[in-house]
């Protein structure tokens, strides 16, 4: 404790003596007077002439700020950052929004009321108040007042505190003096320093390790055992063992009809081209023509392909006898089934598809056999 | 300041003379539902403002406050506007074939209107509009009247009777309201439904209780004629409105967002046909003057029991409760929110008659109920 | 008008109407610190180890139960298609519910400034804040993938997706947690001065040490209770708009759905009403046990306990009032599948709950118009077990009925609960008991500073200081 007053306490018994001592206290213009209750007592911060509590503004401009920041986060994060239409919903739907402004403006407002009121207008946490080590504080906090004279810059008349006190009725005075100031040594603060680094360090290791094995073990890897017959696994259903099977025989795939036609010369003969040659369906069928056939067949048709002439096989030259006079029928059975290293293509096009590439065709076997009168 | 009252005297029969007119007259020239789209409104207005002061002297005397018993005659002469909208009611039975597609043969077409018809009906609907009324007469005798009577016998046993009325009171409020929600608002459209609606209308009633009470009181305190009525019984007065305000907000928002999600097109096409158009900016008003203005007026501490705010306040609130009305209820005109003459003519004749009304009651009994026992203690009472 | 209205004849106020007395019998602030402030101080009786180790034990089992649910999966419930809620929400929302009453008393009923709240604020908010923990623990658990419950907050992440703002179960999210950041907060604001007279008194160093820091070296200045009393009044104010607005997006979950039976505007008022409804039954249940075995019915006296069931009546009504405008609304509605959904209420396969939640809600709380029912231990505790019974089936009524026959036939299925869900049940009450008990030992269960204002001869005198 060092020698320098802080204040001078007095008692009082009940709430009236203390309302009528303070303005007595107060008029000999000591230093400043603070009172100590137990409870609020009403119409005190008159009488101290205390200034009016900030408070209320401050949680008005929080409570704003929550709002608005809930309002632009919403919007920011559903209309810009990351649209997502759900439910039918437009991008910004502040009527979806409007619950967690609310929310949001409720937090801050509260939280700027309790914290800004013990932070910044209370000043506590603050362990180092003369009051808290006096005699007065017991009965303070149970049932008593106290009315304190405190020190303005550092000196107060003792004496003369004592006596108005005493002359407003007060009981049991008591001085108060500001602590010892002990200074914080160099090693003490690098004591601490060293040790909030290390629990940190110490911390950070345990939180990194706990987060990256905490997804691998059971039961969070549960999902990842399902039983359900994954791609290329053994299955037990299966006599032969194995996970994948083939269709079953005559299985049809779905928008294909099975084809029953055995030969070319059946397909010549009972096949038609559904088709009309009209522009459109001649447009699909170069498209067709260019991703699947071109390849081997060339892009006009004549067998040319766009191949390297690496790759071995021969593709038919389809603008010439006899393959310009087969049916289109003919064509389709070779679609369908193959022909020497050509595969079957049934899988890879559908039927308008197929109709249409033969058309287109046709149409490039007339390219390359004009007569005059396509020019006219 | 009785010159000024005298002279004031004056200006309400001319208005409401003035009003009746061009009321009769956009009769005979404005379309039917135009007109009767307006009588209702104002109906509904001067039947809120009654039924909600009587909720408000009713519930002081279920929960035996303080506060409310030195002003509590402001708000029993206030009720006695519903004995105005008894007649305003009964006319506008008249109202029936020209605004409400359910007493129209037509109406036998539409599943969703003809399975209704058993609650639906003229007859059934007249017999709700009249019981309601029997019971807010009754209502009004036993508070009002029994209150004034007090005034005389100075005998306690009033007050108990009155508290032990009021919880049956809030029985008959509670579903009468909700009858004058369903039945005169929302049967406008019979296709759709809420059942939070009743909710909503008693928010705006009890808002609109609040004003007029409040609008009076202030009136009375500044001529003098409520001594020992200070800031402080105000400010329970400021603080419902506050949170009424709040309320009604919250329940309107929550109906039109549930509504909005569930976008379901038998339940939005009644927001559809508010919100769209030129409707938009009745709502968007109707947004400022009954949430935004009155919310952050009411929001500091001193302004809920500052006779000078309040005032204003209590109009804005009062007039924002006529725009909810006049939202919920015209729509079902046309497109085009209509304001002209006939609108005016109704304004000025029910604003007058209304005036009138509340002028005649004023000699009712004494400024403060003088027999209730409670009455010291209240006006001790300290916010 | 008549000047002679303020020299009024002295008037004997009728009984009924006179304003009761707070607290009973002489009691000064000493007094009252004597009689709060031992229990934090001595040892507890035998008794109150019994019941620890009562509802400790259960409290363990609901949370092996939910280790094996985490282990397992949600298969091991009952929930099934189409019930895909039933006893994880329901729970969710009867405990959140009963939350409510807590933050009614301390910060509306603040506003209201009625006096007699003073004596139970600390632990209606304490209540509040075991509840909301209860309540918090199902929507963790009752997700497939709990240990991912961290994606519902919105944080930058490499999935590269934000949270679905246009949900409610996300605004859930936000609001329960707002609600239980500032009921706790509320809580401890209050708990400082107290704090400050338990560590004026105590004797042990170490409960000395603790008392000190969390009080935070509050001294009574009366600078400082005037930013206090501020904080106090706002933290009302926006706690009351919480209460208001919780459960409302709690029901917003269902009303937002077109789940037939759940698609109904009325549900964020009434769900407000339900959770003020069974929050002060419970709170009247744990009042009554503590007024007995804590020796405080001069402190929670039997007005406040009348004034309770008062509001249980009330709320008991309104709720009879909105399962009238259910009722109207189904048939009005003129849709056949709401239609459906209401006869299963009351008469389909779980009819039997329907009827329980009415008797229980609306018929059985009739009972406290008579004084003499509200004022007696059986006839109370009689309604408030009722109510909270029938407060838990009237979720289970909404949920379950409303899912187990929604739009398609060929989806229907009956729900039967599992041991596990019952299990998890029992042990969130277990939970919520096991707190009240360690904060009935631990804390001063009364607000003494709230209480000692109220005392006569407390505010200093002055001319006319009625306060109400």
């Amino acid at each position: 404790m060092s020698d320098r007053t802080f204040a001078v306490v007095g008692l009082f018994h009940n709430a009236t003596d203390l309302m009528a001592a303070i303005p007595r206290v107060r008029a000999y213009r000591l230093g400043t007077v603070e009172a100590y209750t137990p409870y609020p007592i009403h119409g005190i911060e008159a009488a101290l002439g205390l200034r009016r509590s900030p408070l209320g503004g401050m949680v008005m401009l929080a409570g704003i700020l929550g709002c608005v920041t809930a309002l632009f986060f919403q919007w920011w994060m559903s209309a810009v950052d990351y649209p997502l239409v759900v439910g039918g919903k437009a991008l910004f739907s502040w009527q979806a929004f409007v619950p967690i402004m609310f929310e949001v403006t409720v937090l801050f407002a509260t939280f700027t009321a309790g914290l800004g009121m013990l932070l910044l207008l209370n000043k506590l946490p603050f362990f180092g108040h003369p009051m808290l080590s006096s005699q007065a504080i017991a009965s303070v906090t149970r049932d008593k007042f106290a009315l304190a004279v405190e020190a303005d810059n550092g000196t107060l008349d003792v004496e003369a505190a004592k006596t108005a006190l005493r002359a407003a009725g007060a009981s049991a005075l008591e001085v108060l003096f500001v602590p010892a100031e002990e200074p914080i040594s160099l090693q003490s603060q690098f004591r601490t320093g060293a040790g909030i680094l290390l629990s940190c360090a110490v911390a950070g290791y345990v939180m990194y390790w706990a987060i990256k094995l905490f997804p691998v073990v059971p039961p969070m890897v549960h999902m990842e055992d399902q039983p359900r017959l994954d791609a290329q696994r053994a299955s037990a259903f299966f006599k032969d063992g194995h996970g994948m099977q083939q269709p079953v025989e005559g299985t049809v795939a779905r928008g294909q009809l099975p084809y029953l036609i055995k030969t070319p010369f059946e397909a010549g003969e009972k096949l038609v081209n559904p088709l009309p040659r009209s522009g459109p369906v001649l447009q699909q069928g170069r498209v067709v023509w260019n991703q699947h056939c071109g390849v081997c067949h060339g892009a006009l048709g004549n067998g040319v392909p766009m191949l390297t002439a690496a790759y071995g096989a021969k593709p038919a030259n389809l603008l010439v006898p006899p393959i310009r006079d087969y049916p289109d029928g003919k064509f389709y059975h070779t679609i369908m089934v193959g022909k020497n290293a050509m595969p079957s293509y049934a899988a890879d096009l559908t039927e308008d598809e197929r109709w249409a590439v033969i058309d287109y065709v046709r149409a490039l076997q007339r390219a390359q056999n004009a007569k005059d009168e396509d020019f006219k | 300041m009785n010159a000024s009252r005298d002279a004031s005297a004056g200006v309400f029969p001319i208005m409401a003379a003035v009003g009746a007119l061009g009321v009769v007259a956009s009769y005979f020239v404005a379309e039917p539902a135009r007109f009767w789209a307006n009588w209702l409104v104002w109906f509904i207005f001067v039947l809120t403002i009654g039924v909600g002061c009587l909720f408000i002297v009713a519930l002081g005397h279920l929960v035996a406050a303080r506060w409310s018993v030195p002003i509590r005659r402001a708000p029993e002469r206030l009720s006695g506007l519903v004995l105005l909208a008894l007649p305003m009611g009964l006319i506008a039975l008249l109202s029936l074939p020209v605004l409400y597609p359910w007493t129209r043969p037509e109406a036998a077409l539409k599943p969703a209107i003809a399975g209704k018809a058993p609650w639906l009906n003229v007859p059934f609907f007249s017999i709700r509009v009249l019981i309601c009324f029997a019971l807010w007469m009754l209502a009004y005798n036993i508070f009002t009247r029994g209150s004034l009577k007090q005034d005389k016998t100075r005998d306690p046993a009033f007050s108990l009777r009155a508290r032990g009325f009021a919880p049956a009171f809030m029985f008959i409020f509670a579903f009468s309201i909700t009858l004058v929600a369903f039945d005169w608002i929302s049967s406008l459209e019979p296709e759709w439904y809420s059942d939070i609606f009743g909710v909503y209308l008693f928010a705006g009633t009890f808002l609109a209780g609040l004003a007029a009470s409040a609008l009076l009181v202030i009136n009375l305190m500044e001529r003098g004629r409520l001594p020992g009525v200070r800031n402080d019984h105000l400010y329970s007065l400021g603080g419902f409105m506050f949170a009424f305000t709040v309320f009604w907000s919250y329940i309107g928002f929550a109906q039109y967002m549930l509504l909005w999600y569930g976008n379901m097109p038998e339940e939005i096409f009644w927001y559809k046909q508010r919100i769209e158009g030129p409707w938009l900016n009745v709502i968007l008003l109707l947004a400022v003057v009954h949430f935004f203005v009155p919310f952050f007026a009411l929001v500091p501490k001193d302004r809920k029991n500052d006779p000078r705010s309040l005032r204003w306040i209590a109009l804005l609130v009062l007039s924002a409760h006529f725009l909810d009305l006049y939202w919920l209820i015209v729509p079902v005109v046309g497109a085009k929110p209509p304001l002209s003459w006939p609108e005016l003519s109704f304004a000025l004749c029910f604003i007058g008659l209304g005036m009138l009304w509340v002028r005649r009651s004023m000699t009712m009994g004494a400024d403060m109920p003088i027999g209730d026992p409670l009455l010291q203690e209240g006006l001790e009472f300290r916010s | 008008m008549q000047p002679e209205a303020l020299l009024l004849p002295a008037v004997t106020i009728p009984e009924p109407l006179r304003a009761p007395a707070i607290v009973e019998g002489h009691v000064t602030p000493g007094s009252l610190d004597d009689q709060v402030l031992q229990y934090p101080a001595r040892r507890p009786p035998a008794v109150w180890y019994v019941a620890l180790a009562f509802t400790a034990s259960v409290m363990i089992l609901g949370f092996v139960l939910i280790g094996y649910t985490f282990y397992m999966g949600i298969g091991v419930w009952g929930n099934n298609r189409p019930v895909f809620w039933a006893f994880d929400i329901i729970n969710f929302v009867f405990w959140v519910g009963i939350g409510h009453a807590g933050t009614l008393i301390s910060a509306i009923l603040l506003l209201f400034r009625a006096r007699w709240r003073n004596a139970i604020s600390r632990f209606a908010e304490a209540m509040t804040i075991f509840a909301v923990m209860c309540a918090g623990i199902f929507p963790l658990i009752h997700v497939g993938r709990p240990w991912l419950a961290f994606w519902l907050f919105p944080y930058p992440n490499q999935r590269a997706l934000w949270v679905n703002f246009r949900s409610p179960l996300l605004w859930d999210v936000f609001a329960v947690s707002t609600y239980f950041s500032v009921s706790l907060l509320f809580w401890y604001l209050g708990l400082i001065p107290d704090i400050a007279s338990l560590r004026d008194r105590t004797t042990s160093k170490v409960r000395r040490f603790f008392y000190t820091v969390f009080s935070l070296g509050w001294r009574g200045a009366a600078s400082h209770w005037q930013h206090y009393e501020k904080a106090y009044l706002l933290l009302a104010g926006l706690a009351t708009g919480l209460v208001l607005s919780v459960h409302s997006v709690v029901s917003f979950d269902f009303a937002v759905s077109l789940v037939p039976g759940w698609h109904m505007t009325i549900f964020p008022p009434y769900f407000v009403t339900g959770a003020i409804f069974a929050g002060f039954a419970m709170v009247v249940i744990v009042l009554v046990i503590v007024r007995e075995t804590m020796d405080l019915k001069n402190l929670i006296t039997m007005y406040h306990l009348d004034v309770m069931n008062k509001v249980i009546l009330t709320m008991s009504c309104l709720m009879g009032y909105a399962y009238v405008m259910e009722g109207f609304t189904a048939w009005y509605s003129m849709d056949e599948y709401l239609h459906h959904i209401f006869m299963q209420y009351i008469t389909g396969t779980y009819g039997w709950a329907g009827w329980l939640t009415i008797a229980c809600n609306v018929l059985i709380p009739q009972l406290l118009w008579m004084r003499a029912v509200r004022r007696s231990y059986v006839g109370m505790l009689f309604v408030s077990l009722a109510v909270t019974v029938g407060m838990w089936f009237e979720r289970f009524v909404i949920i379950v009925i409303s899912l187990h026959q929604d739009f398609l036939p060929s989806s229907w299925h009956i729900y039967k609960p599992t041991l596990v869900d019952f299990g998890i049940l029992a042990g969130s009450f277990g939970l919520f008991f096991t707190l009240v008990l360690l904060f009935a030992r631990v804390l001063p269960v009364i607000a003494t500073t709230e209480v000692k204002p109220l005392l006569p001869g407390a505010q200093p005198a002055h001319a006319g200081g009625h306060h109400e």
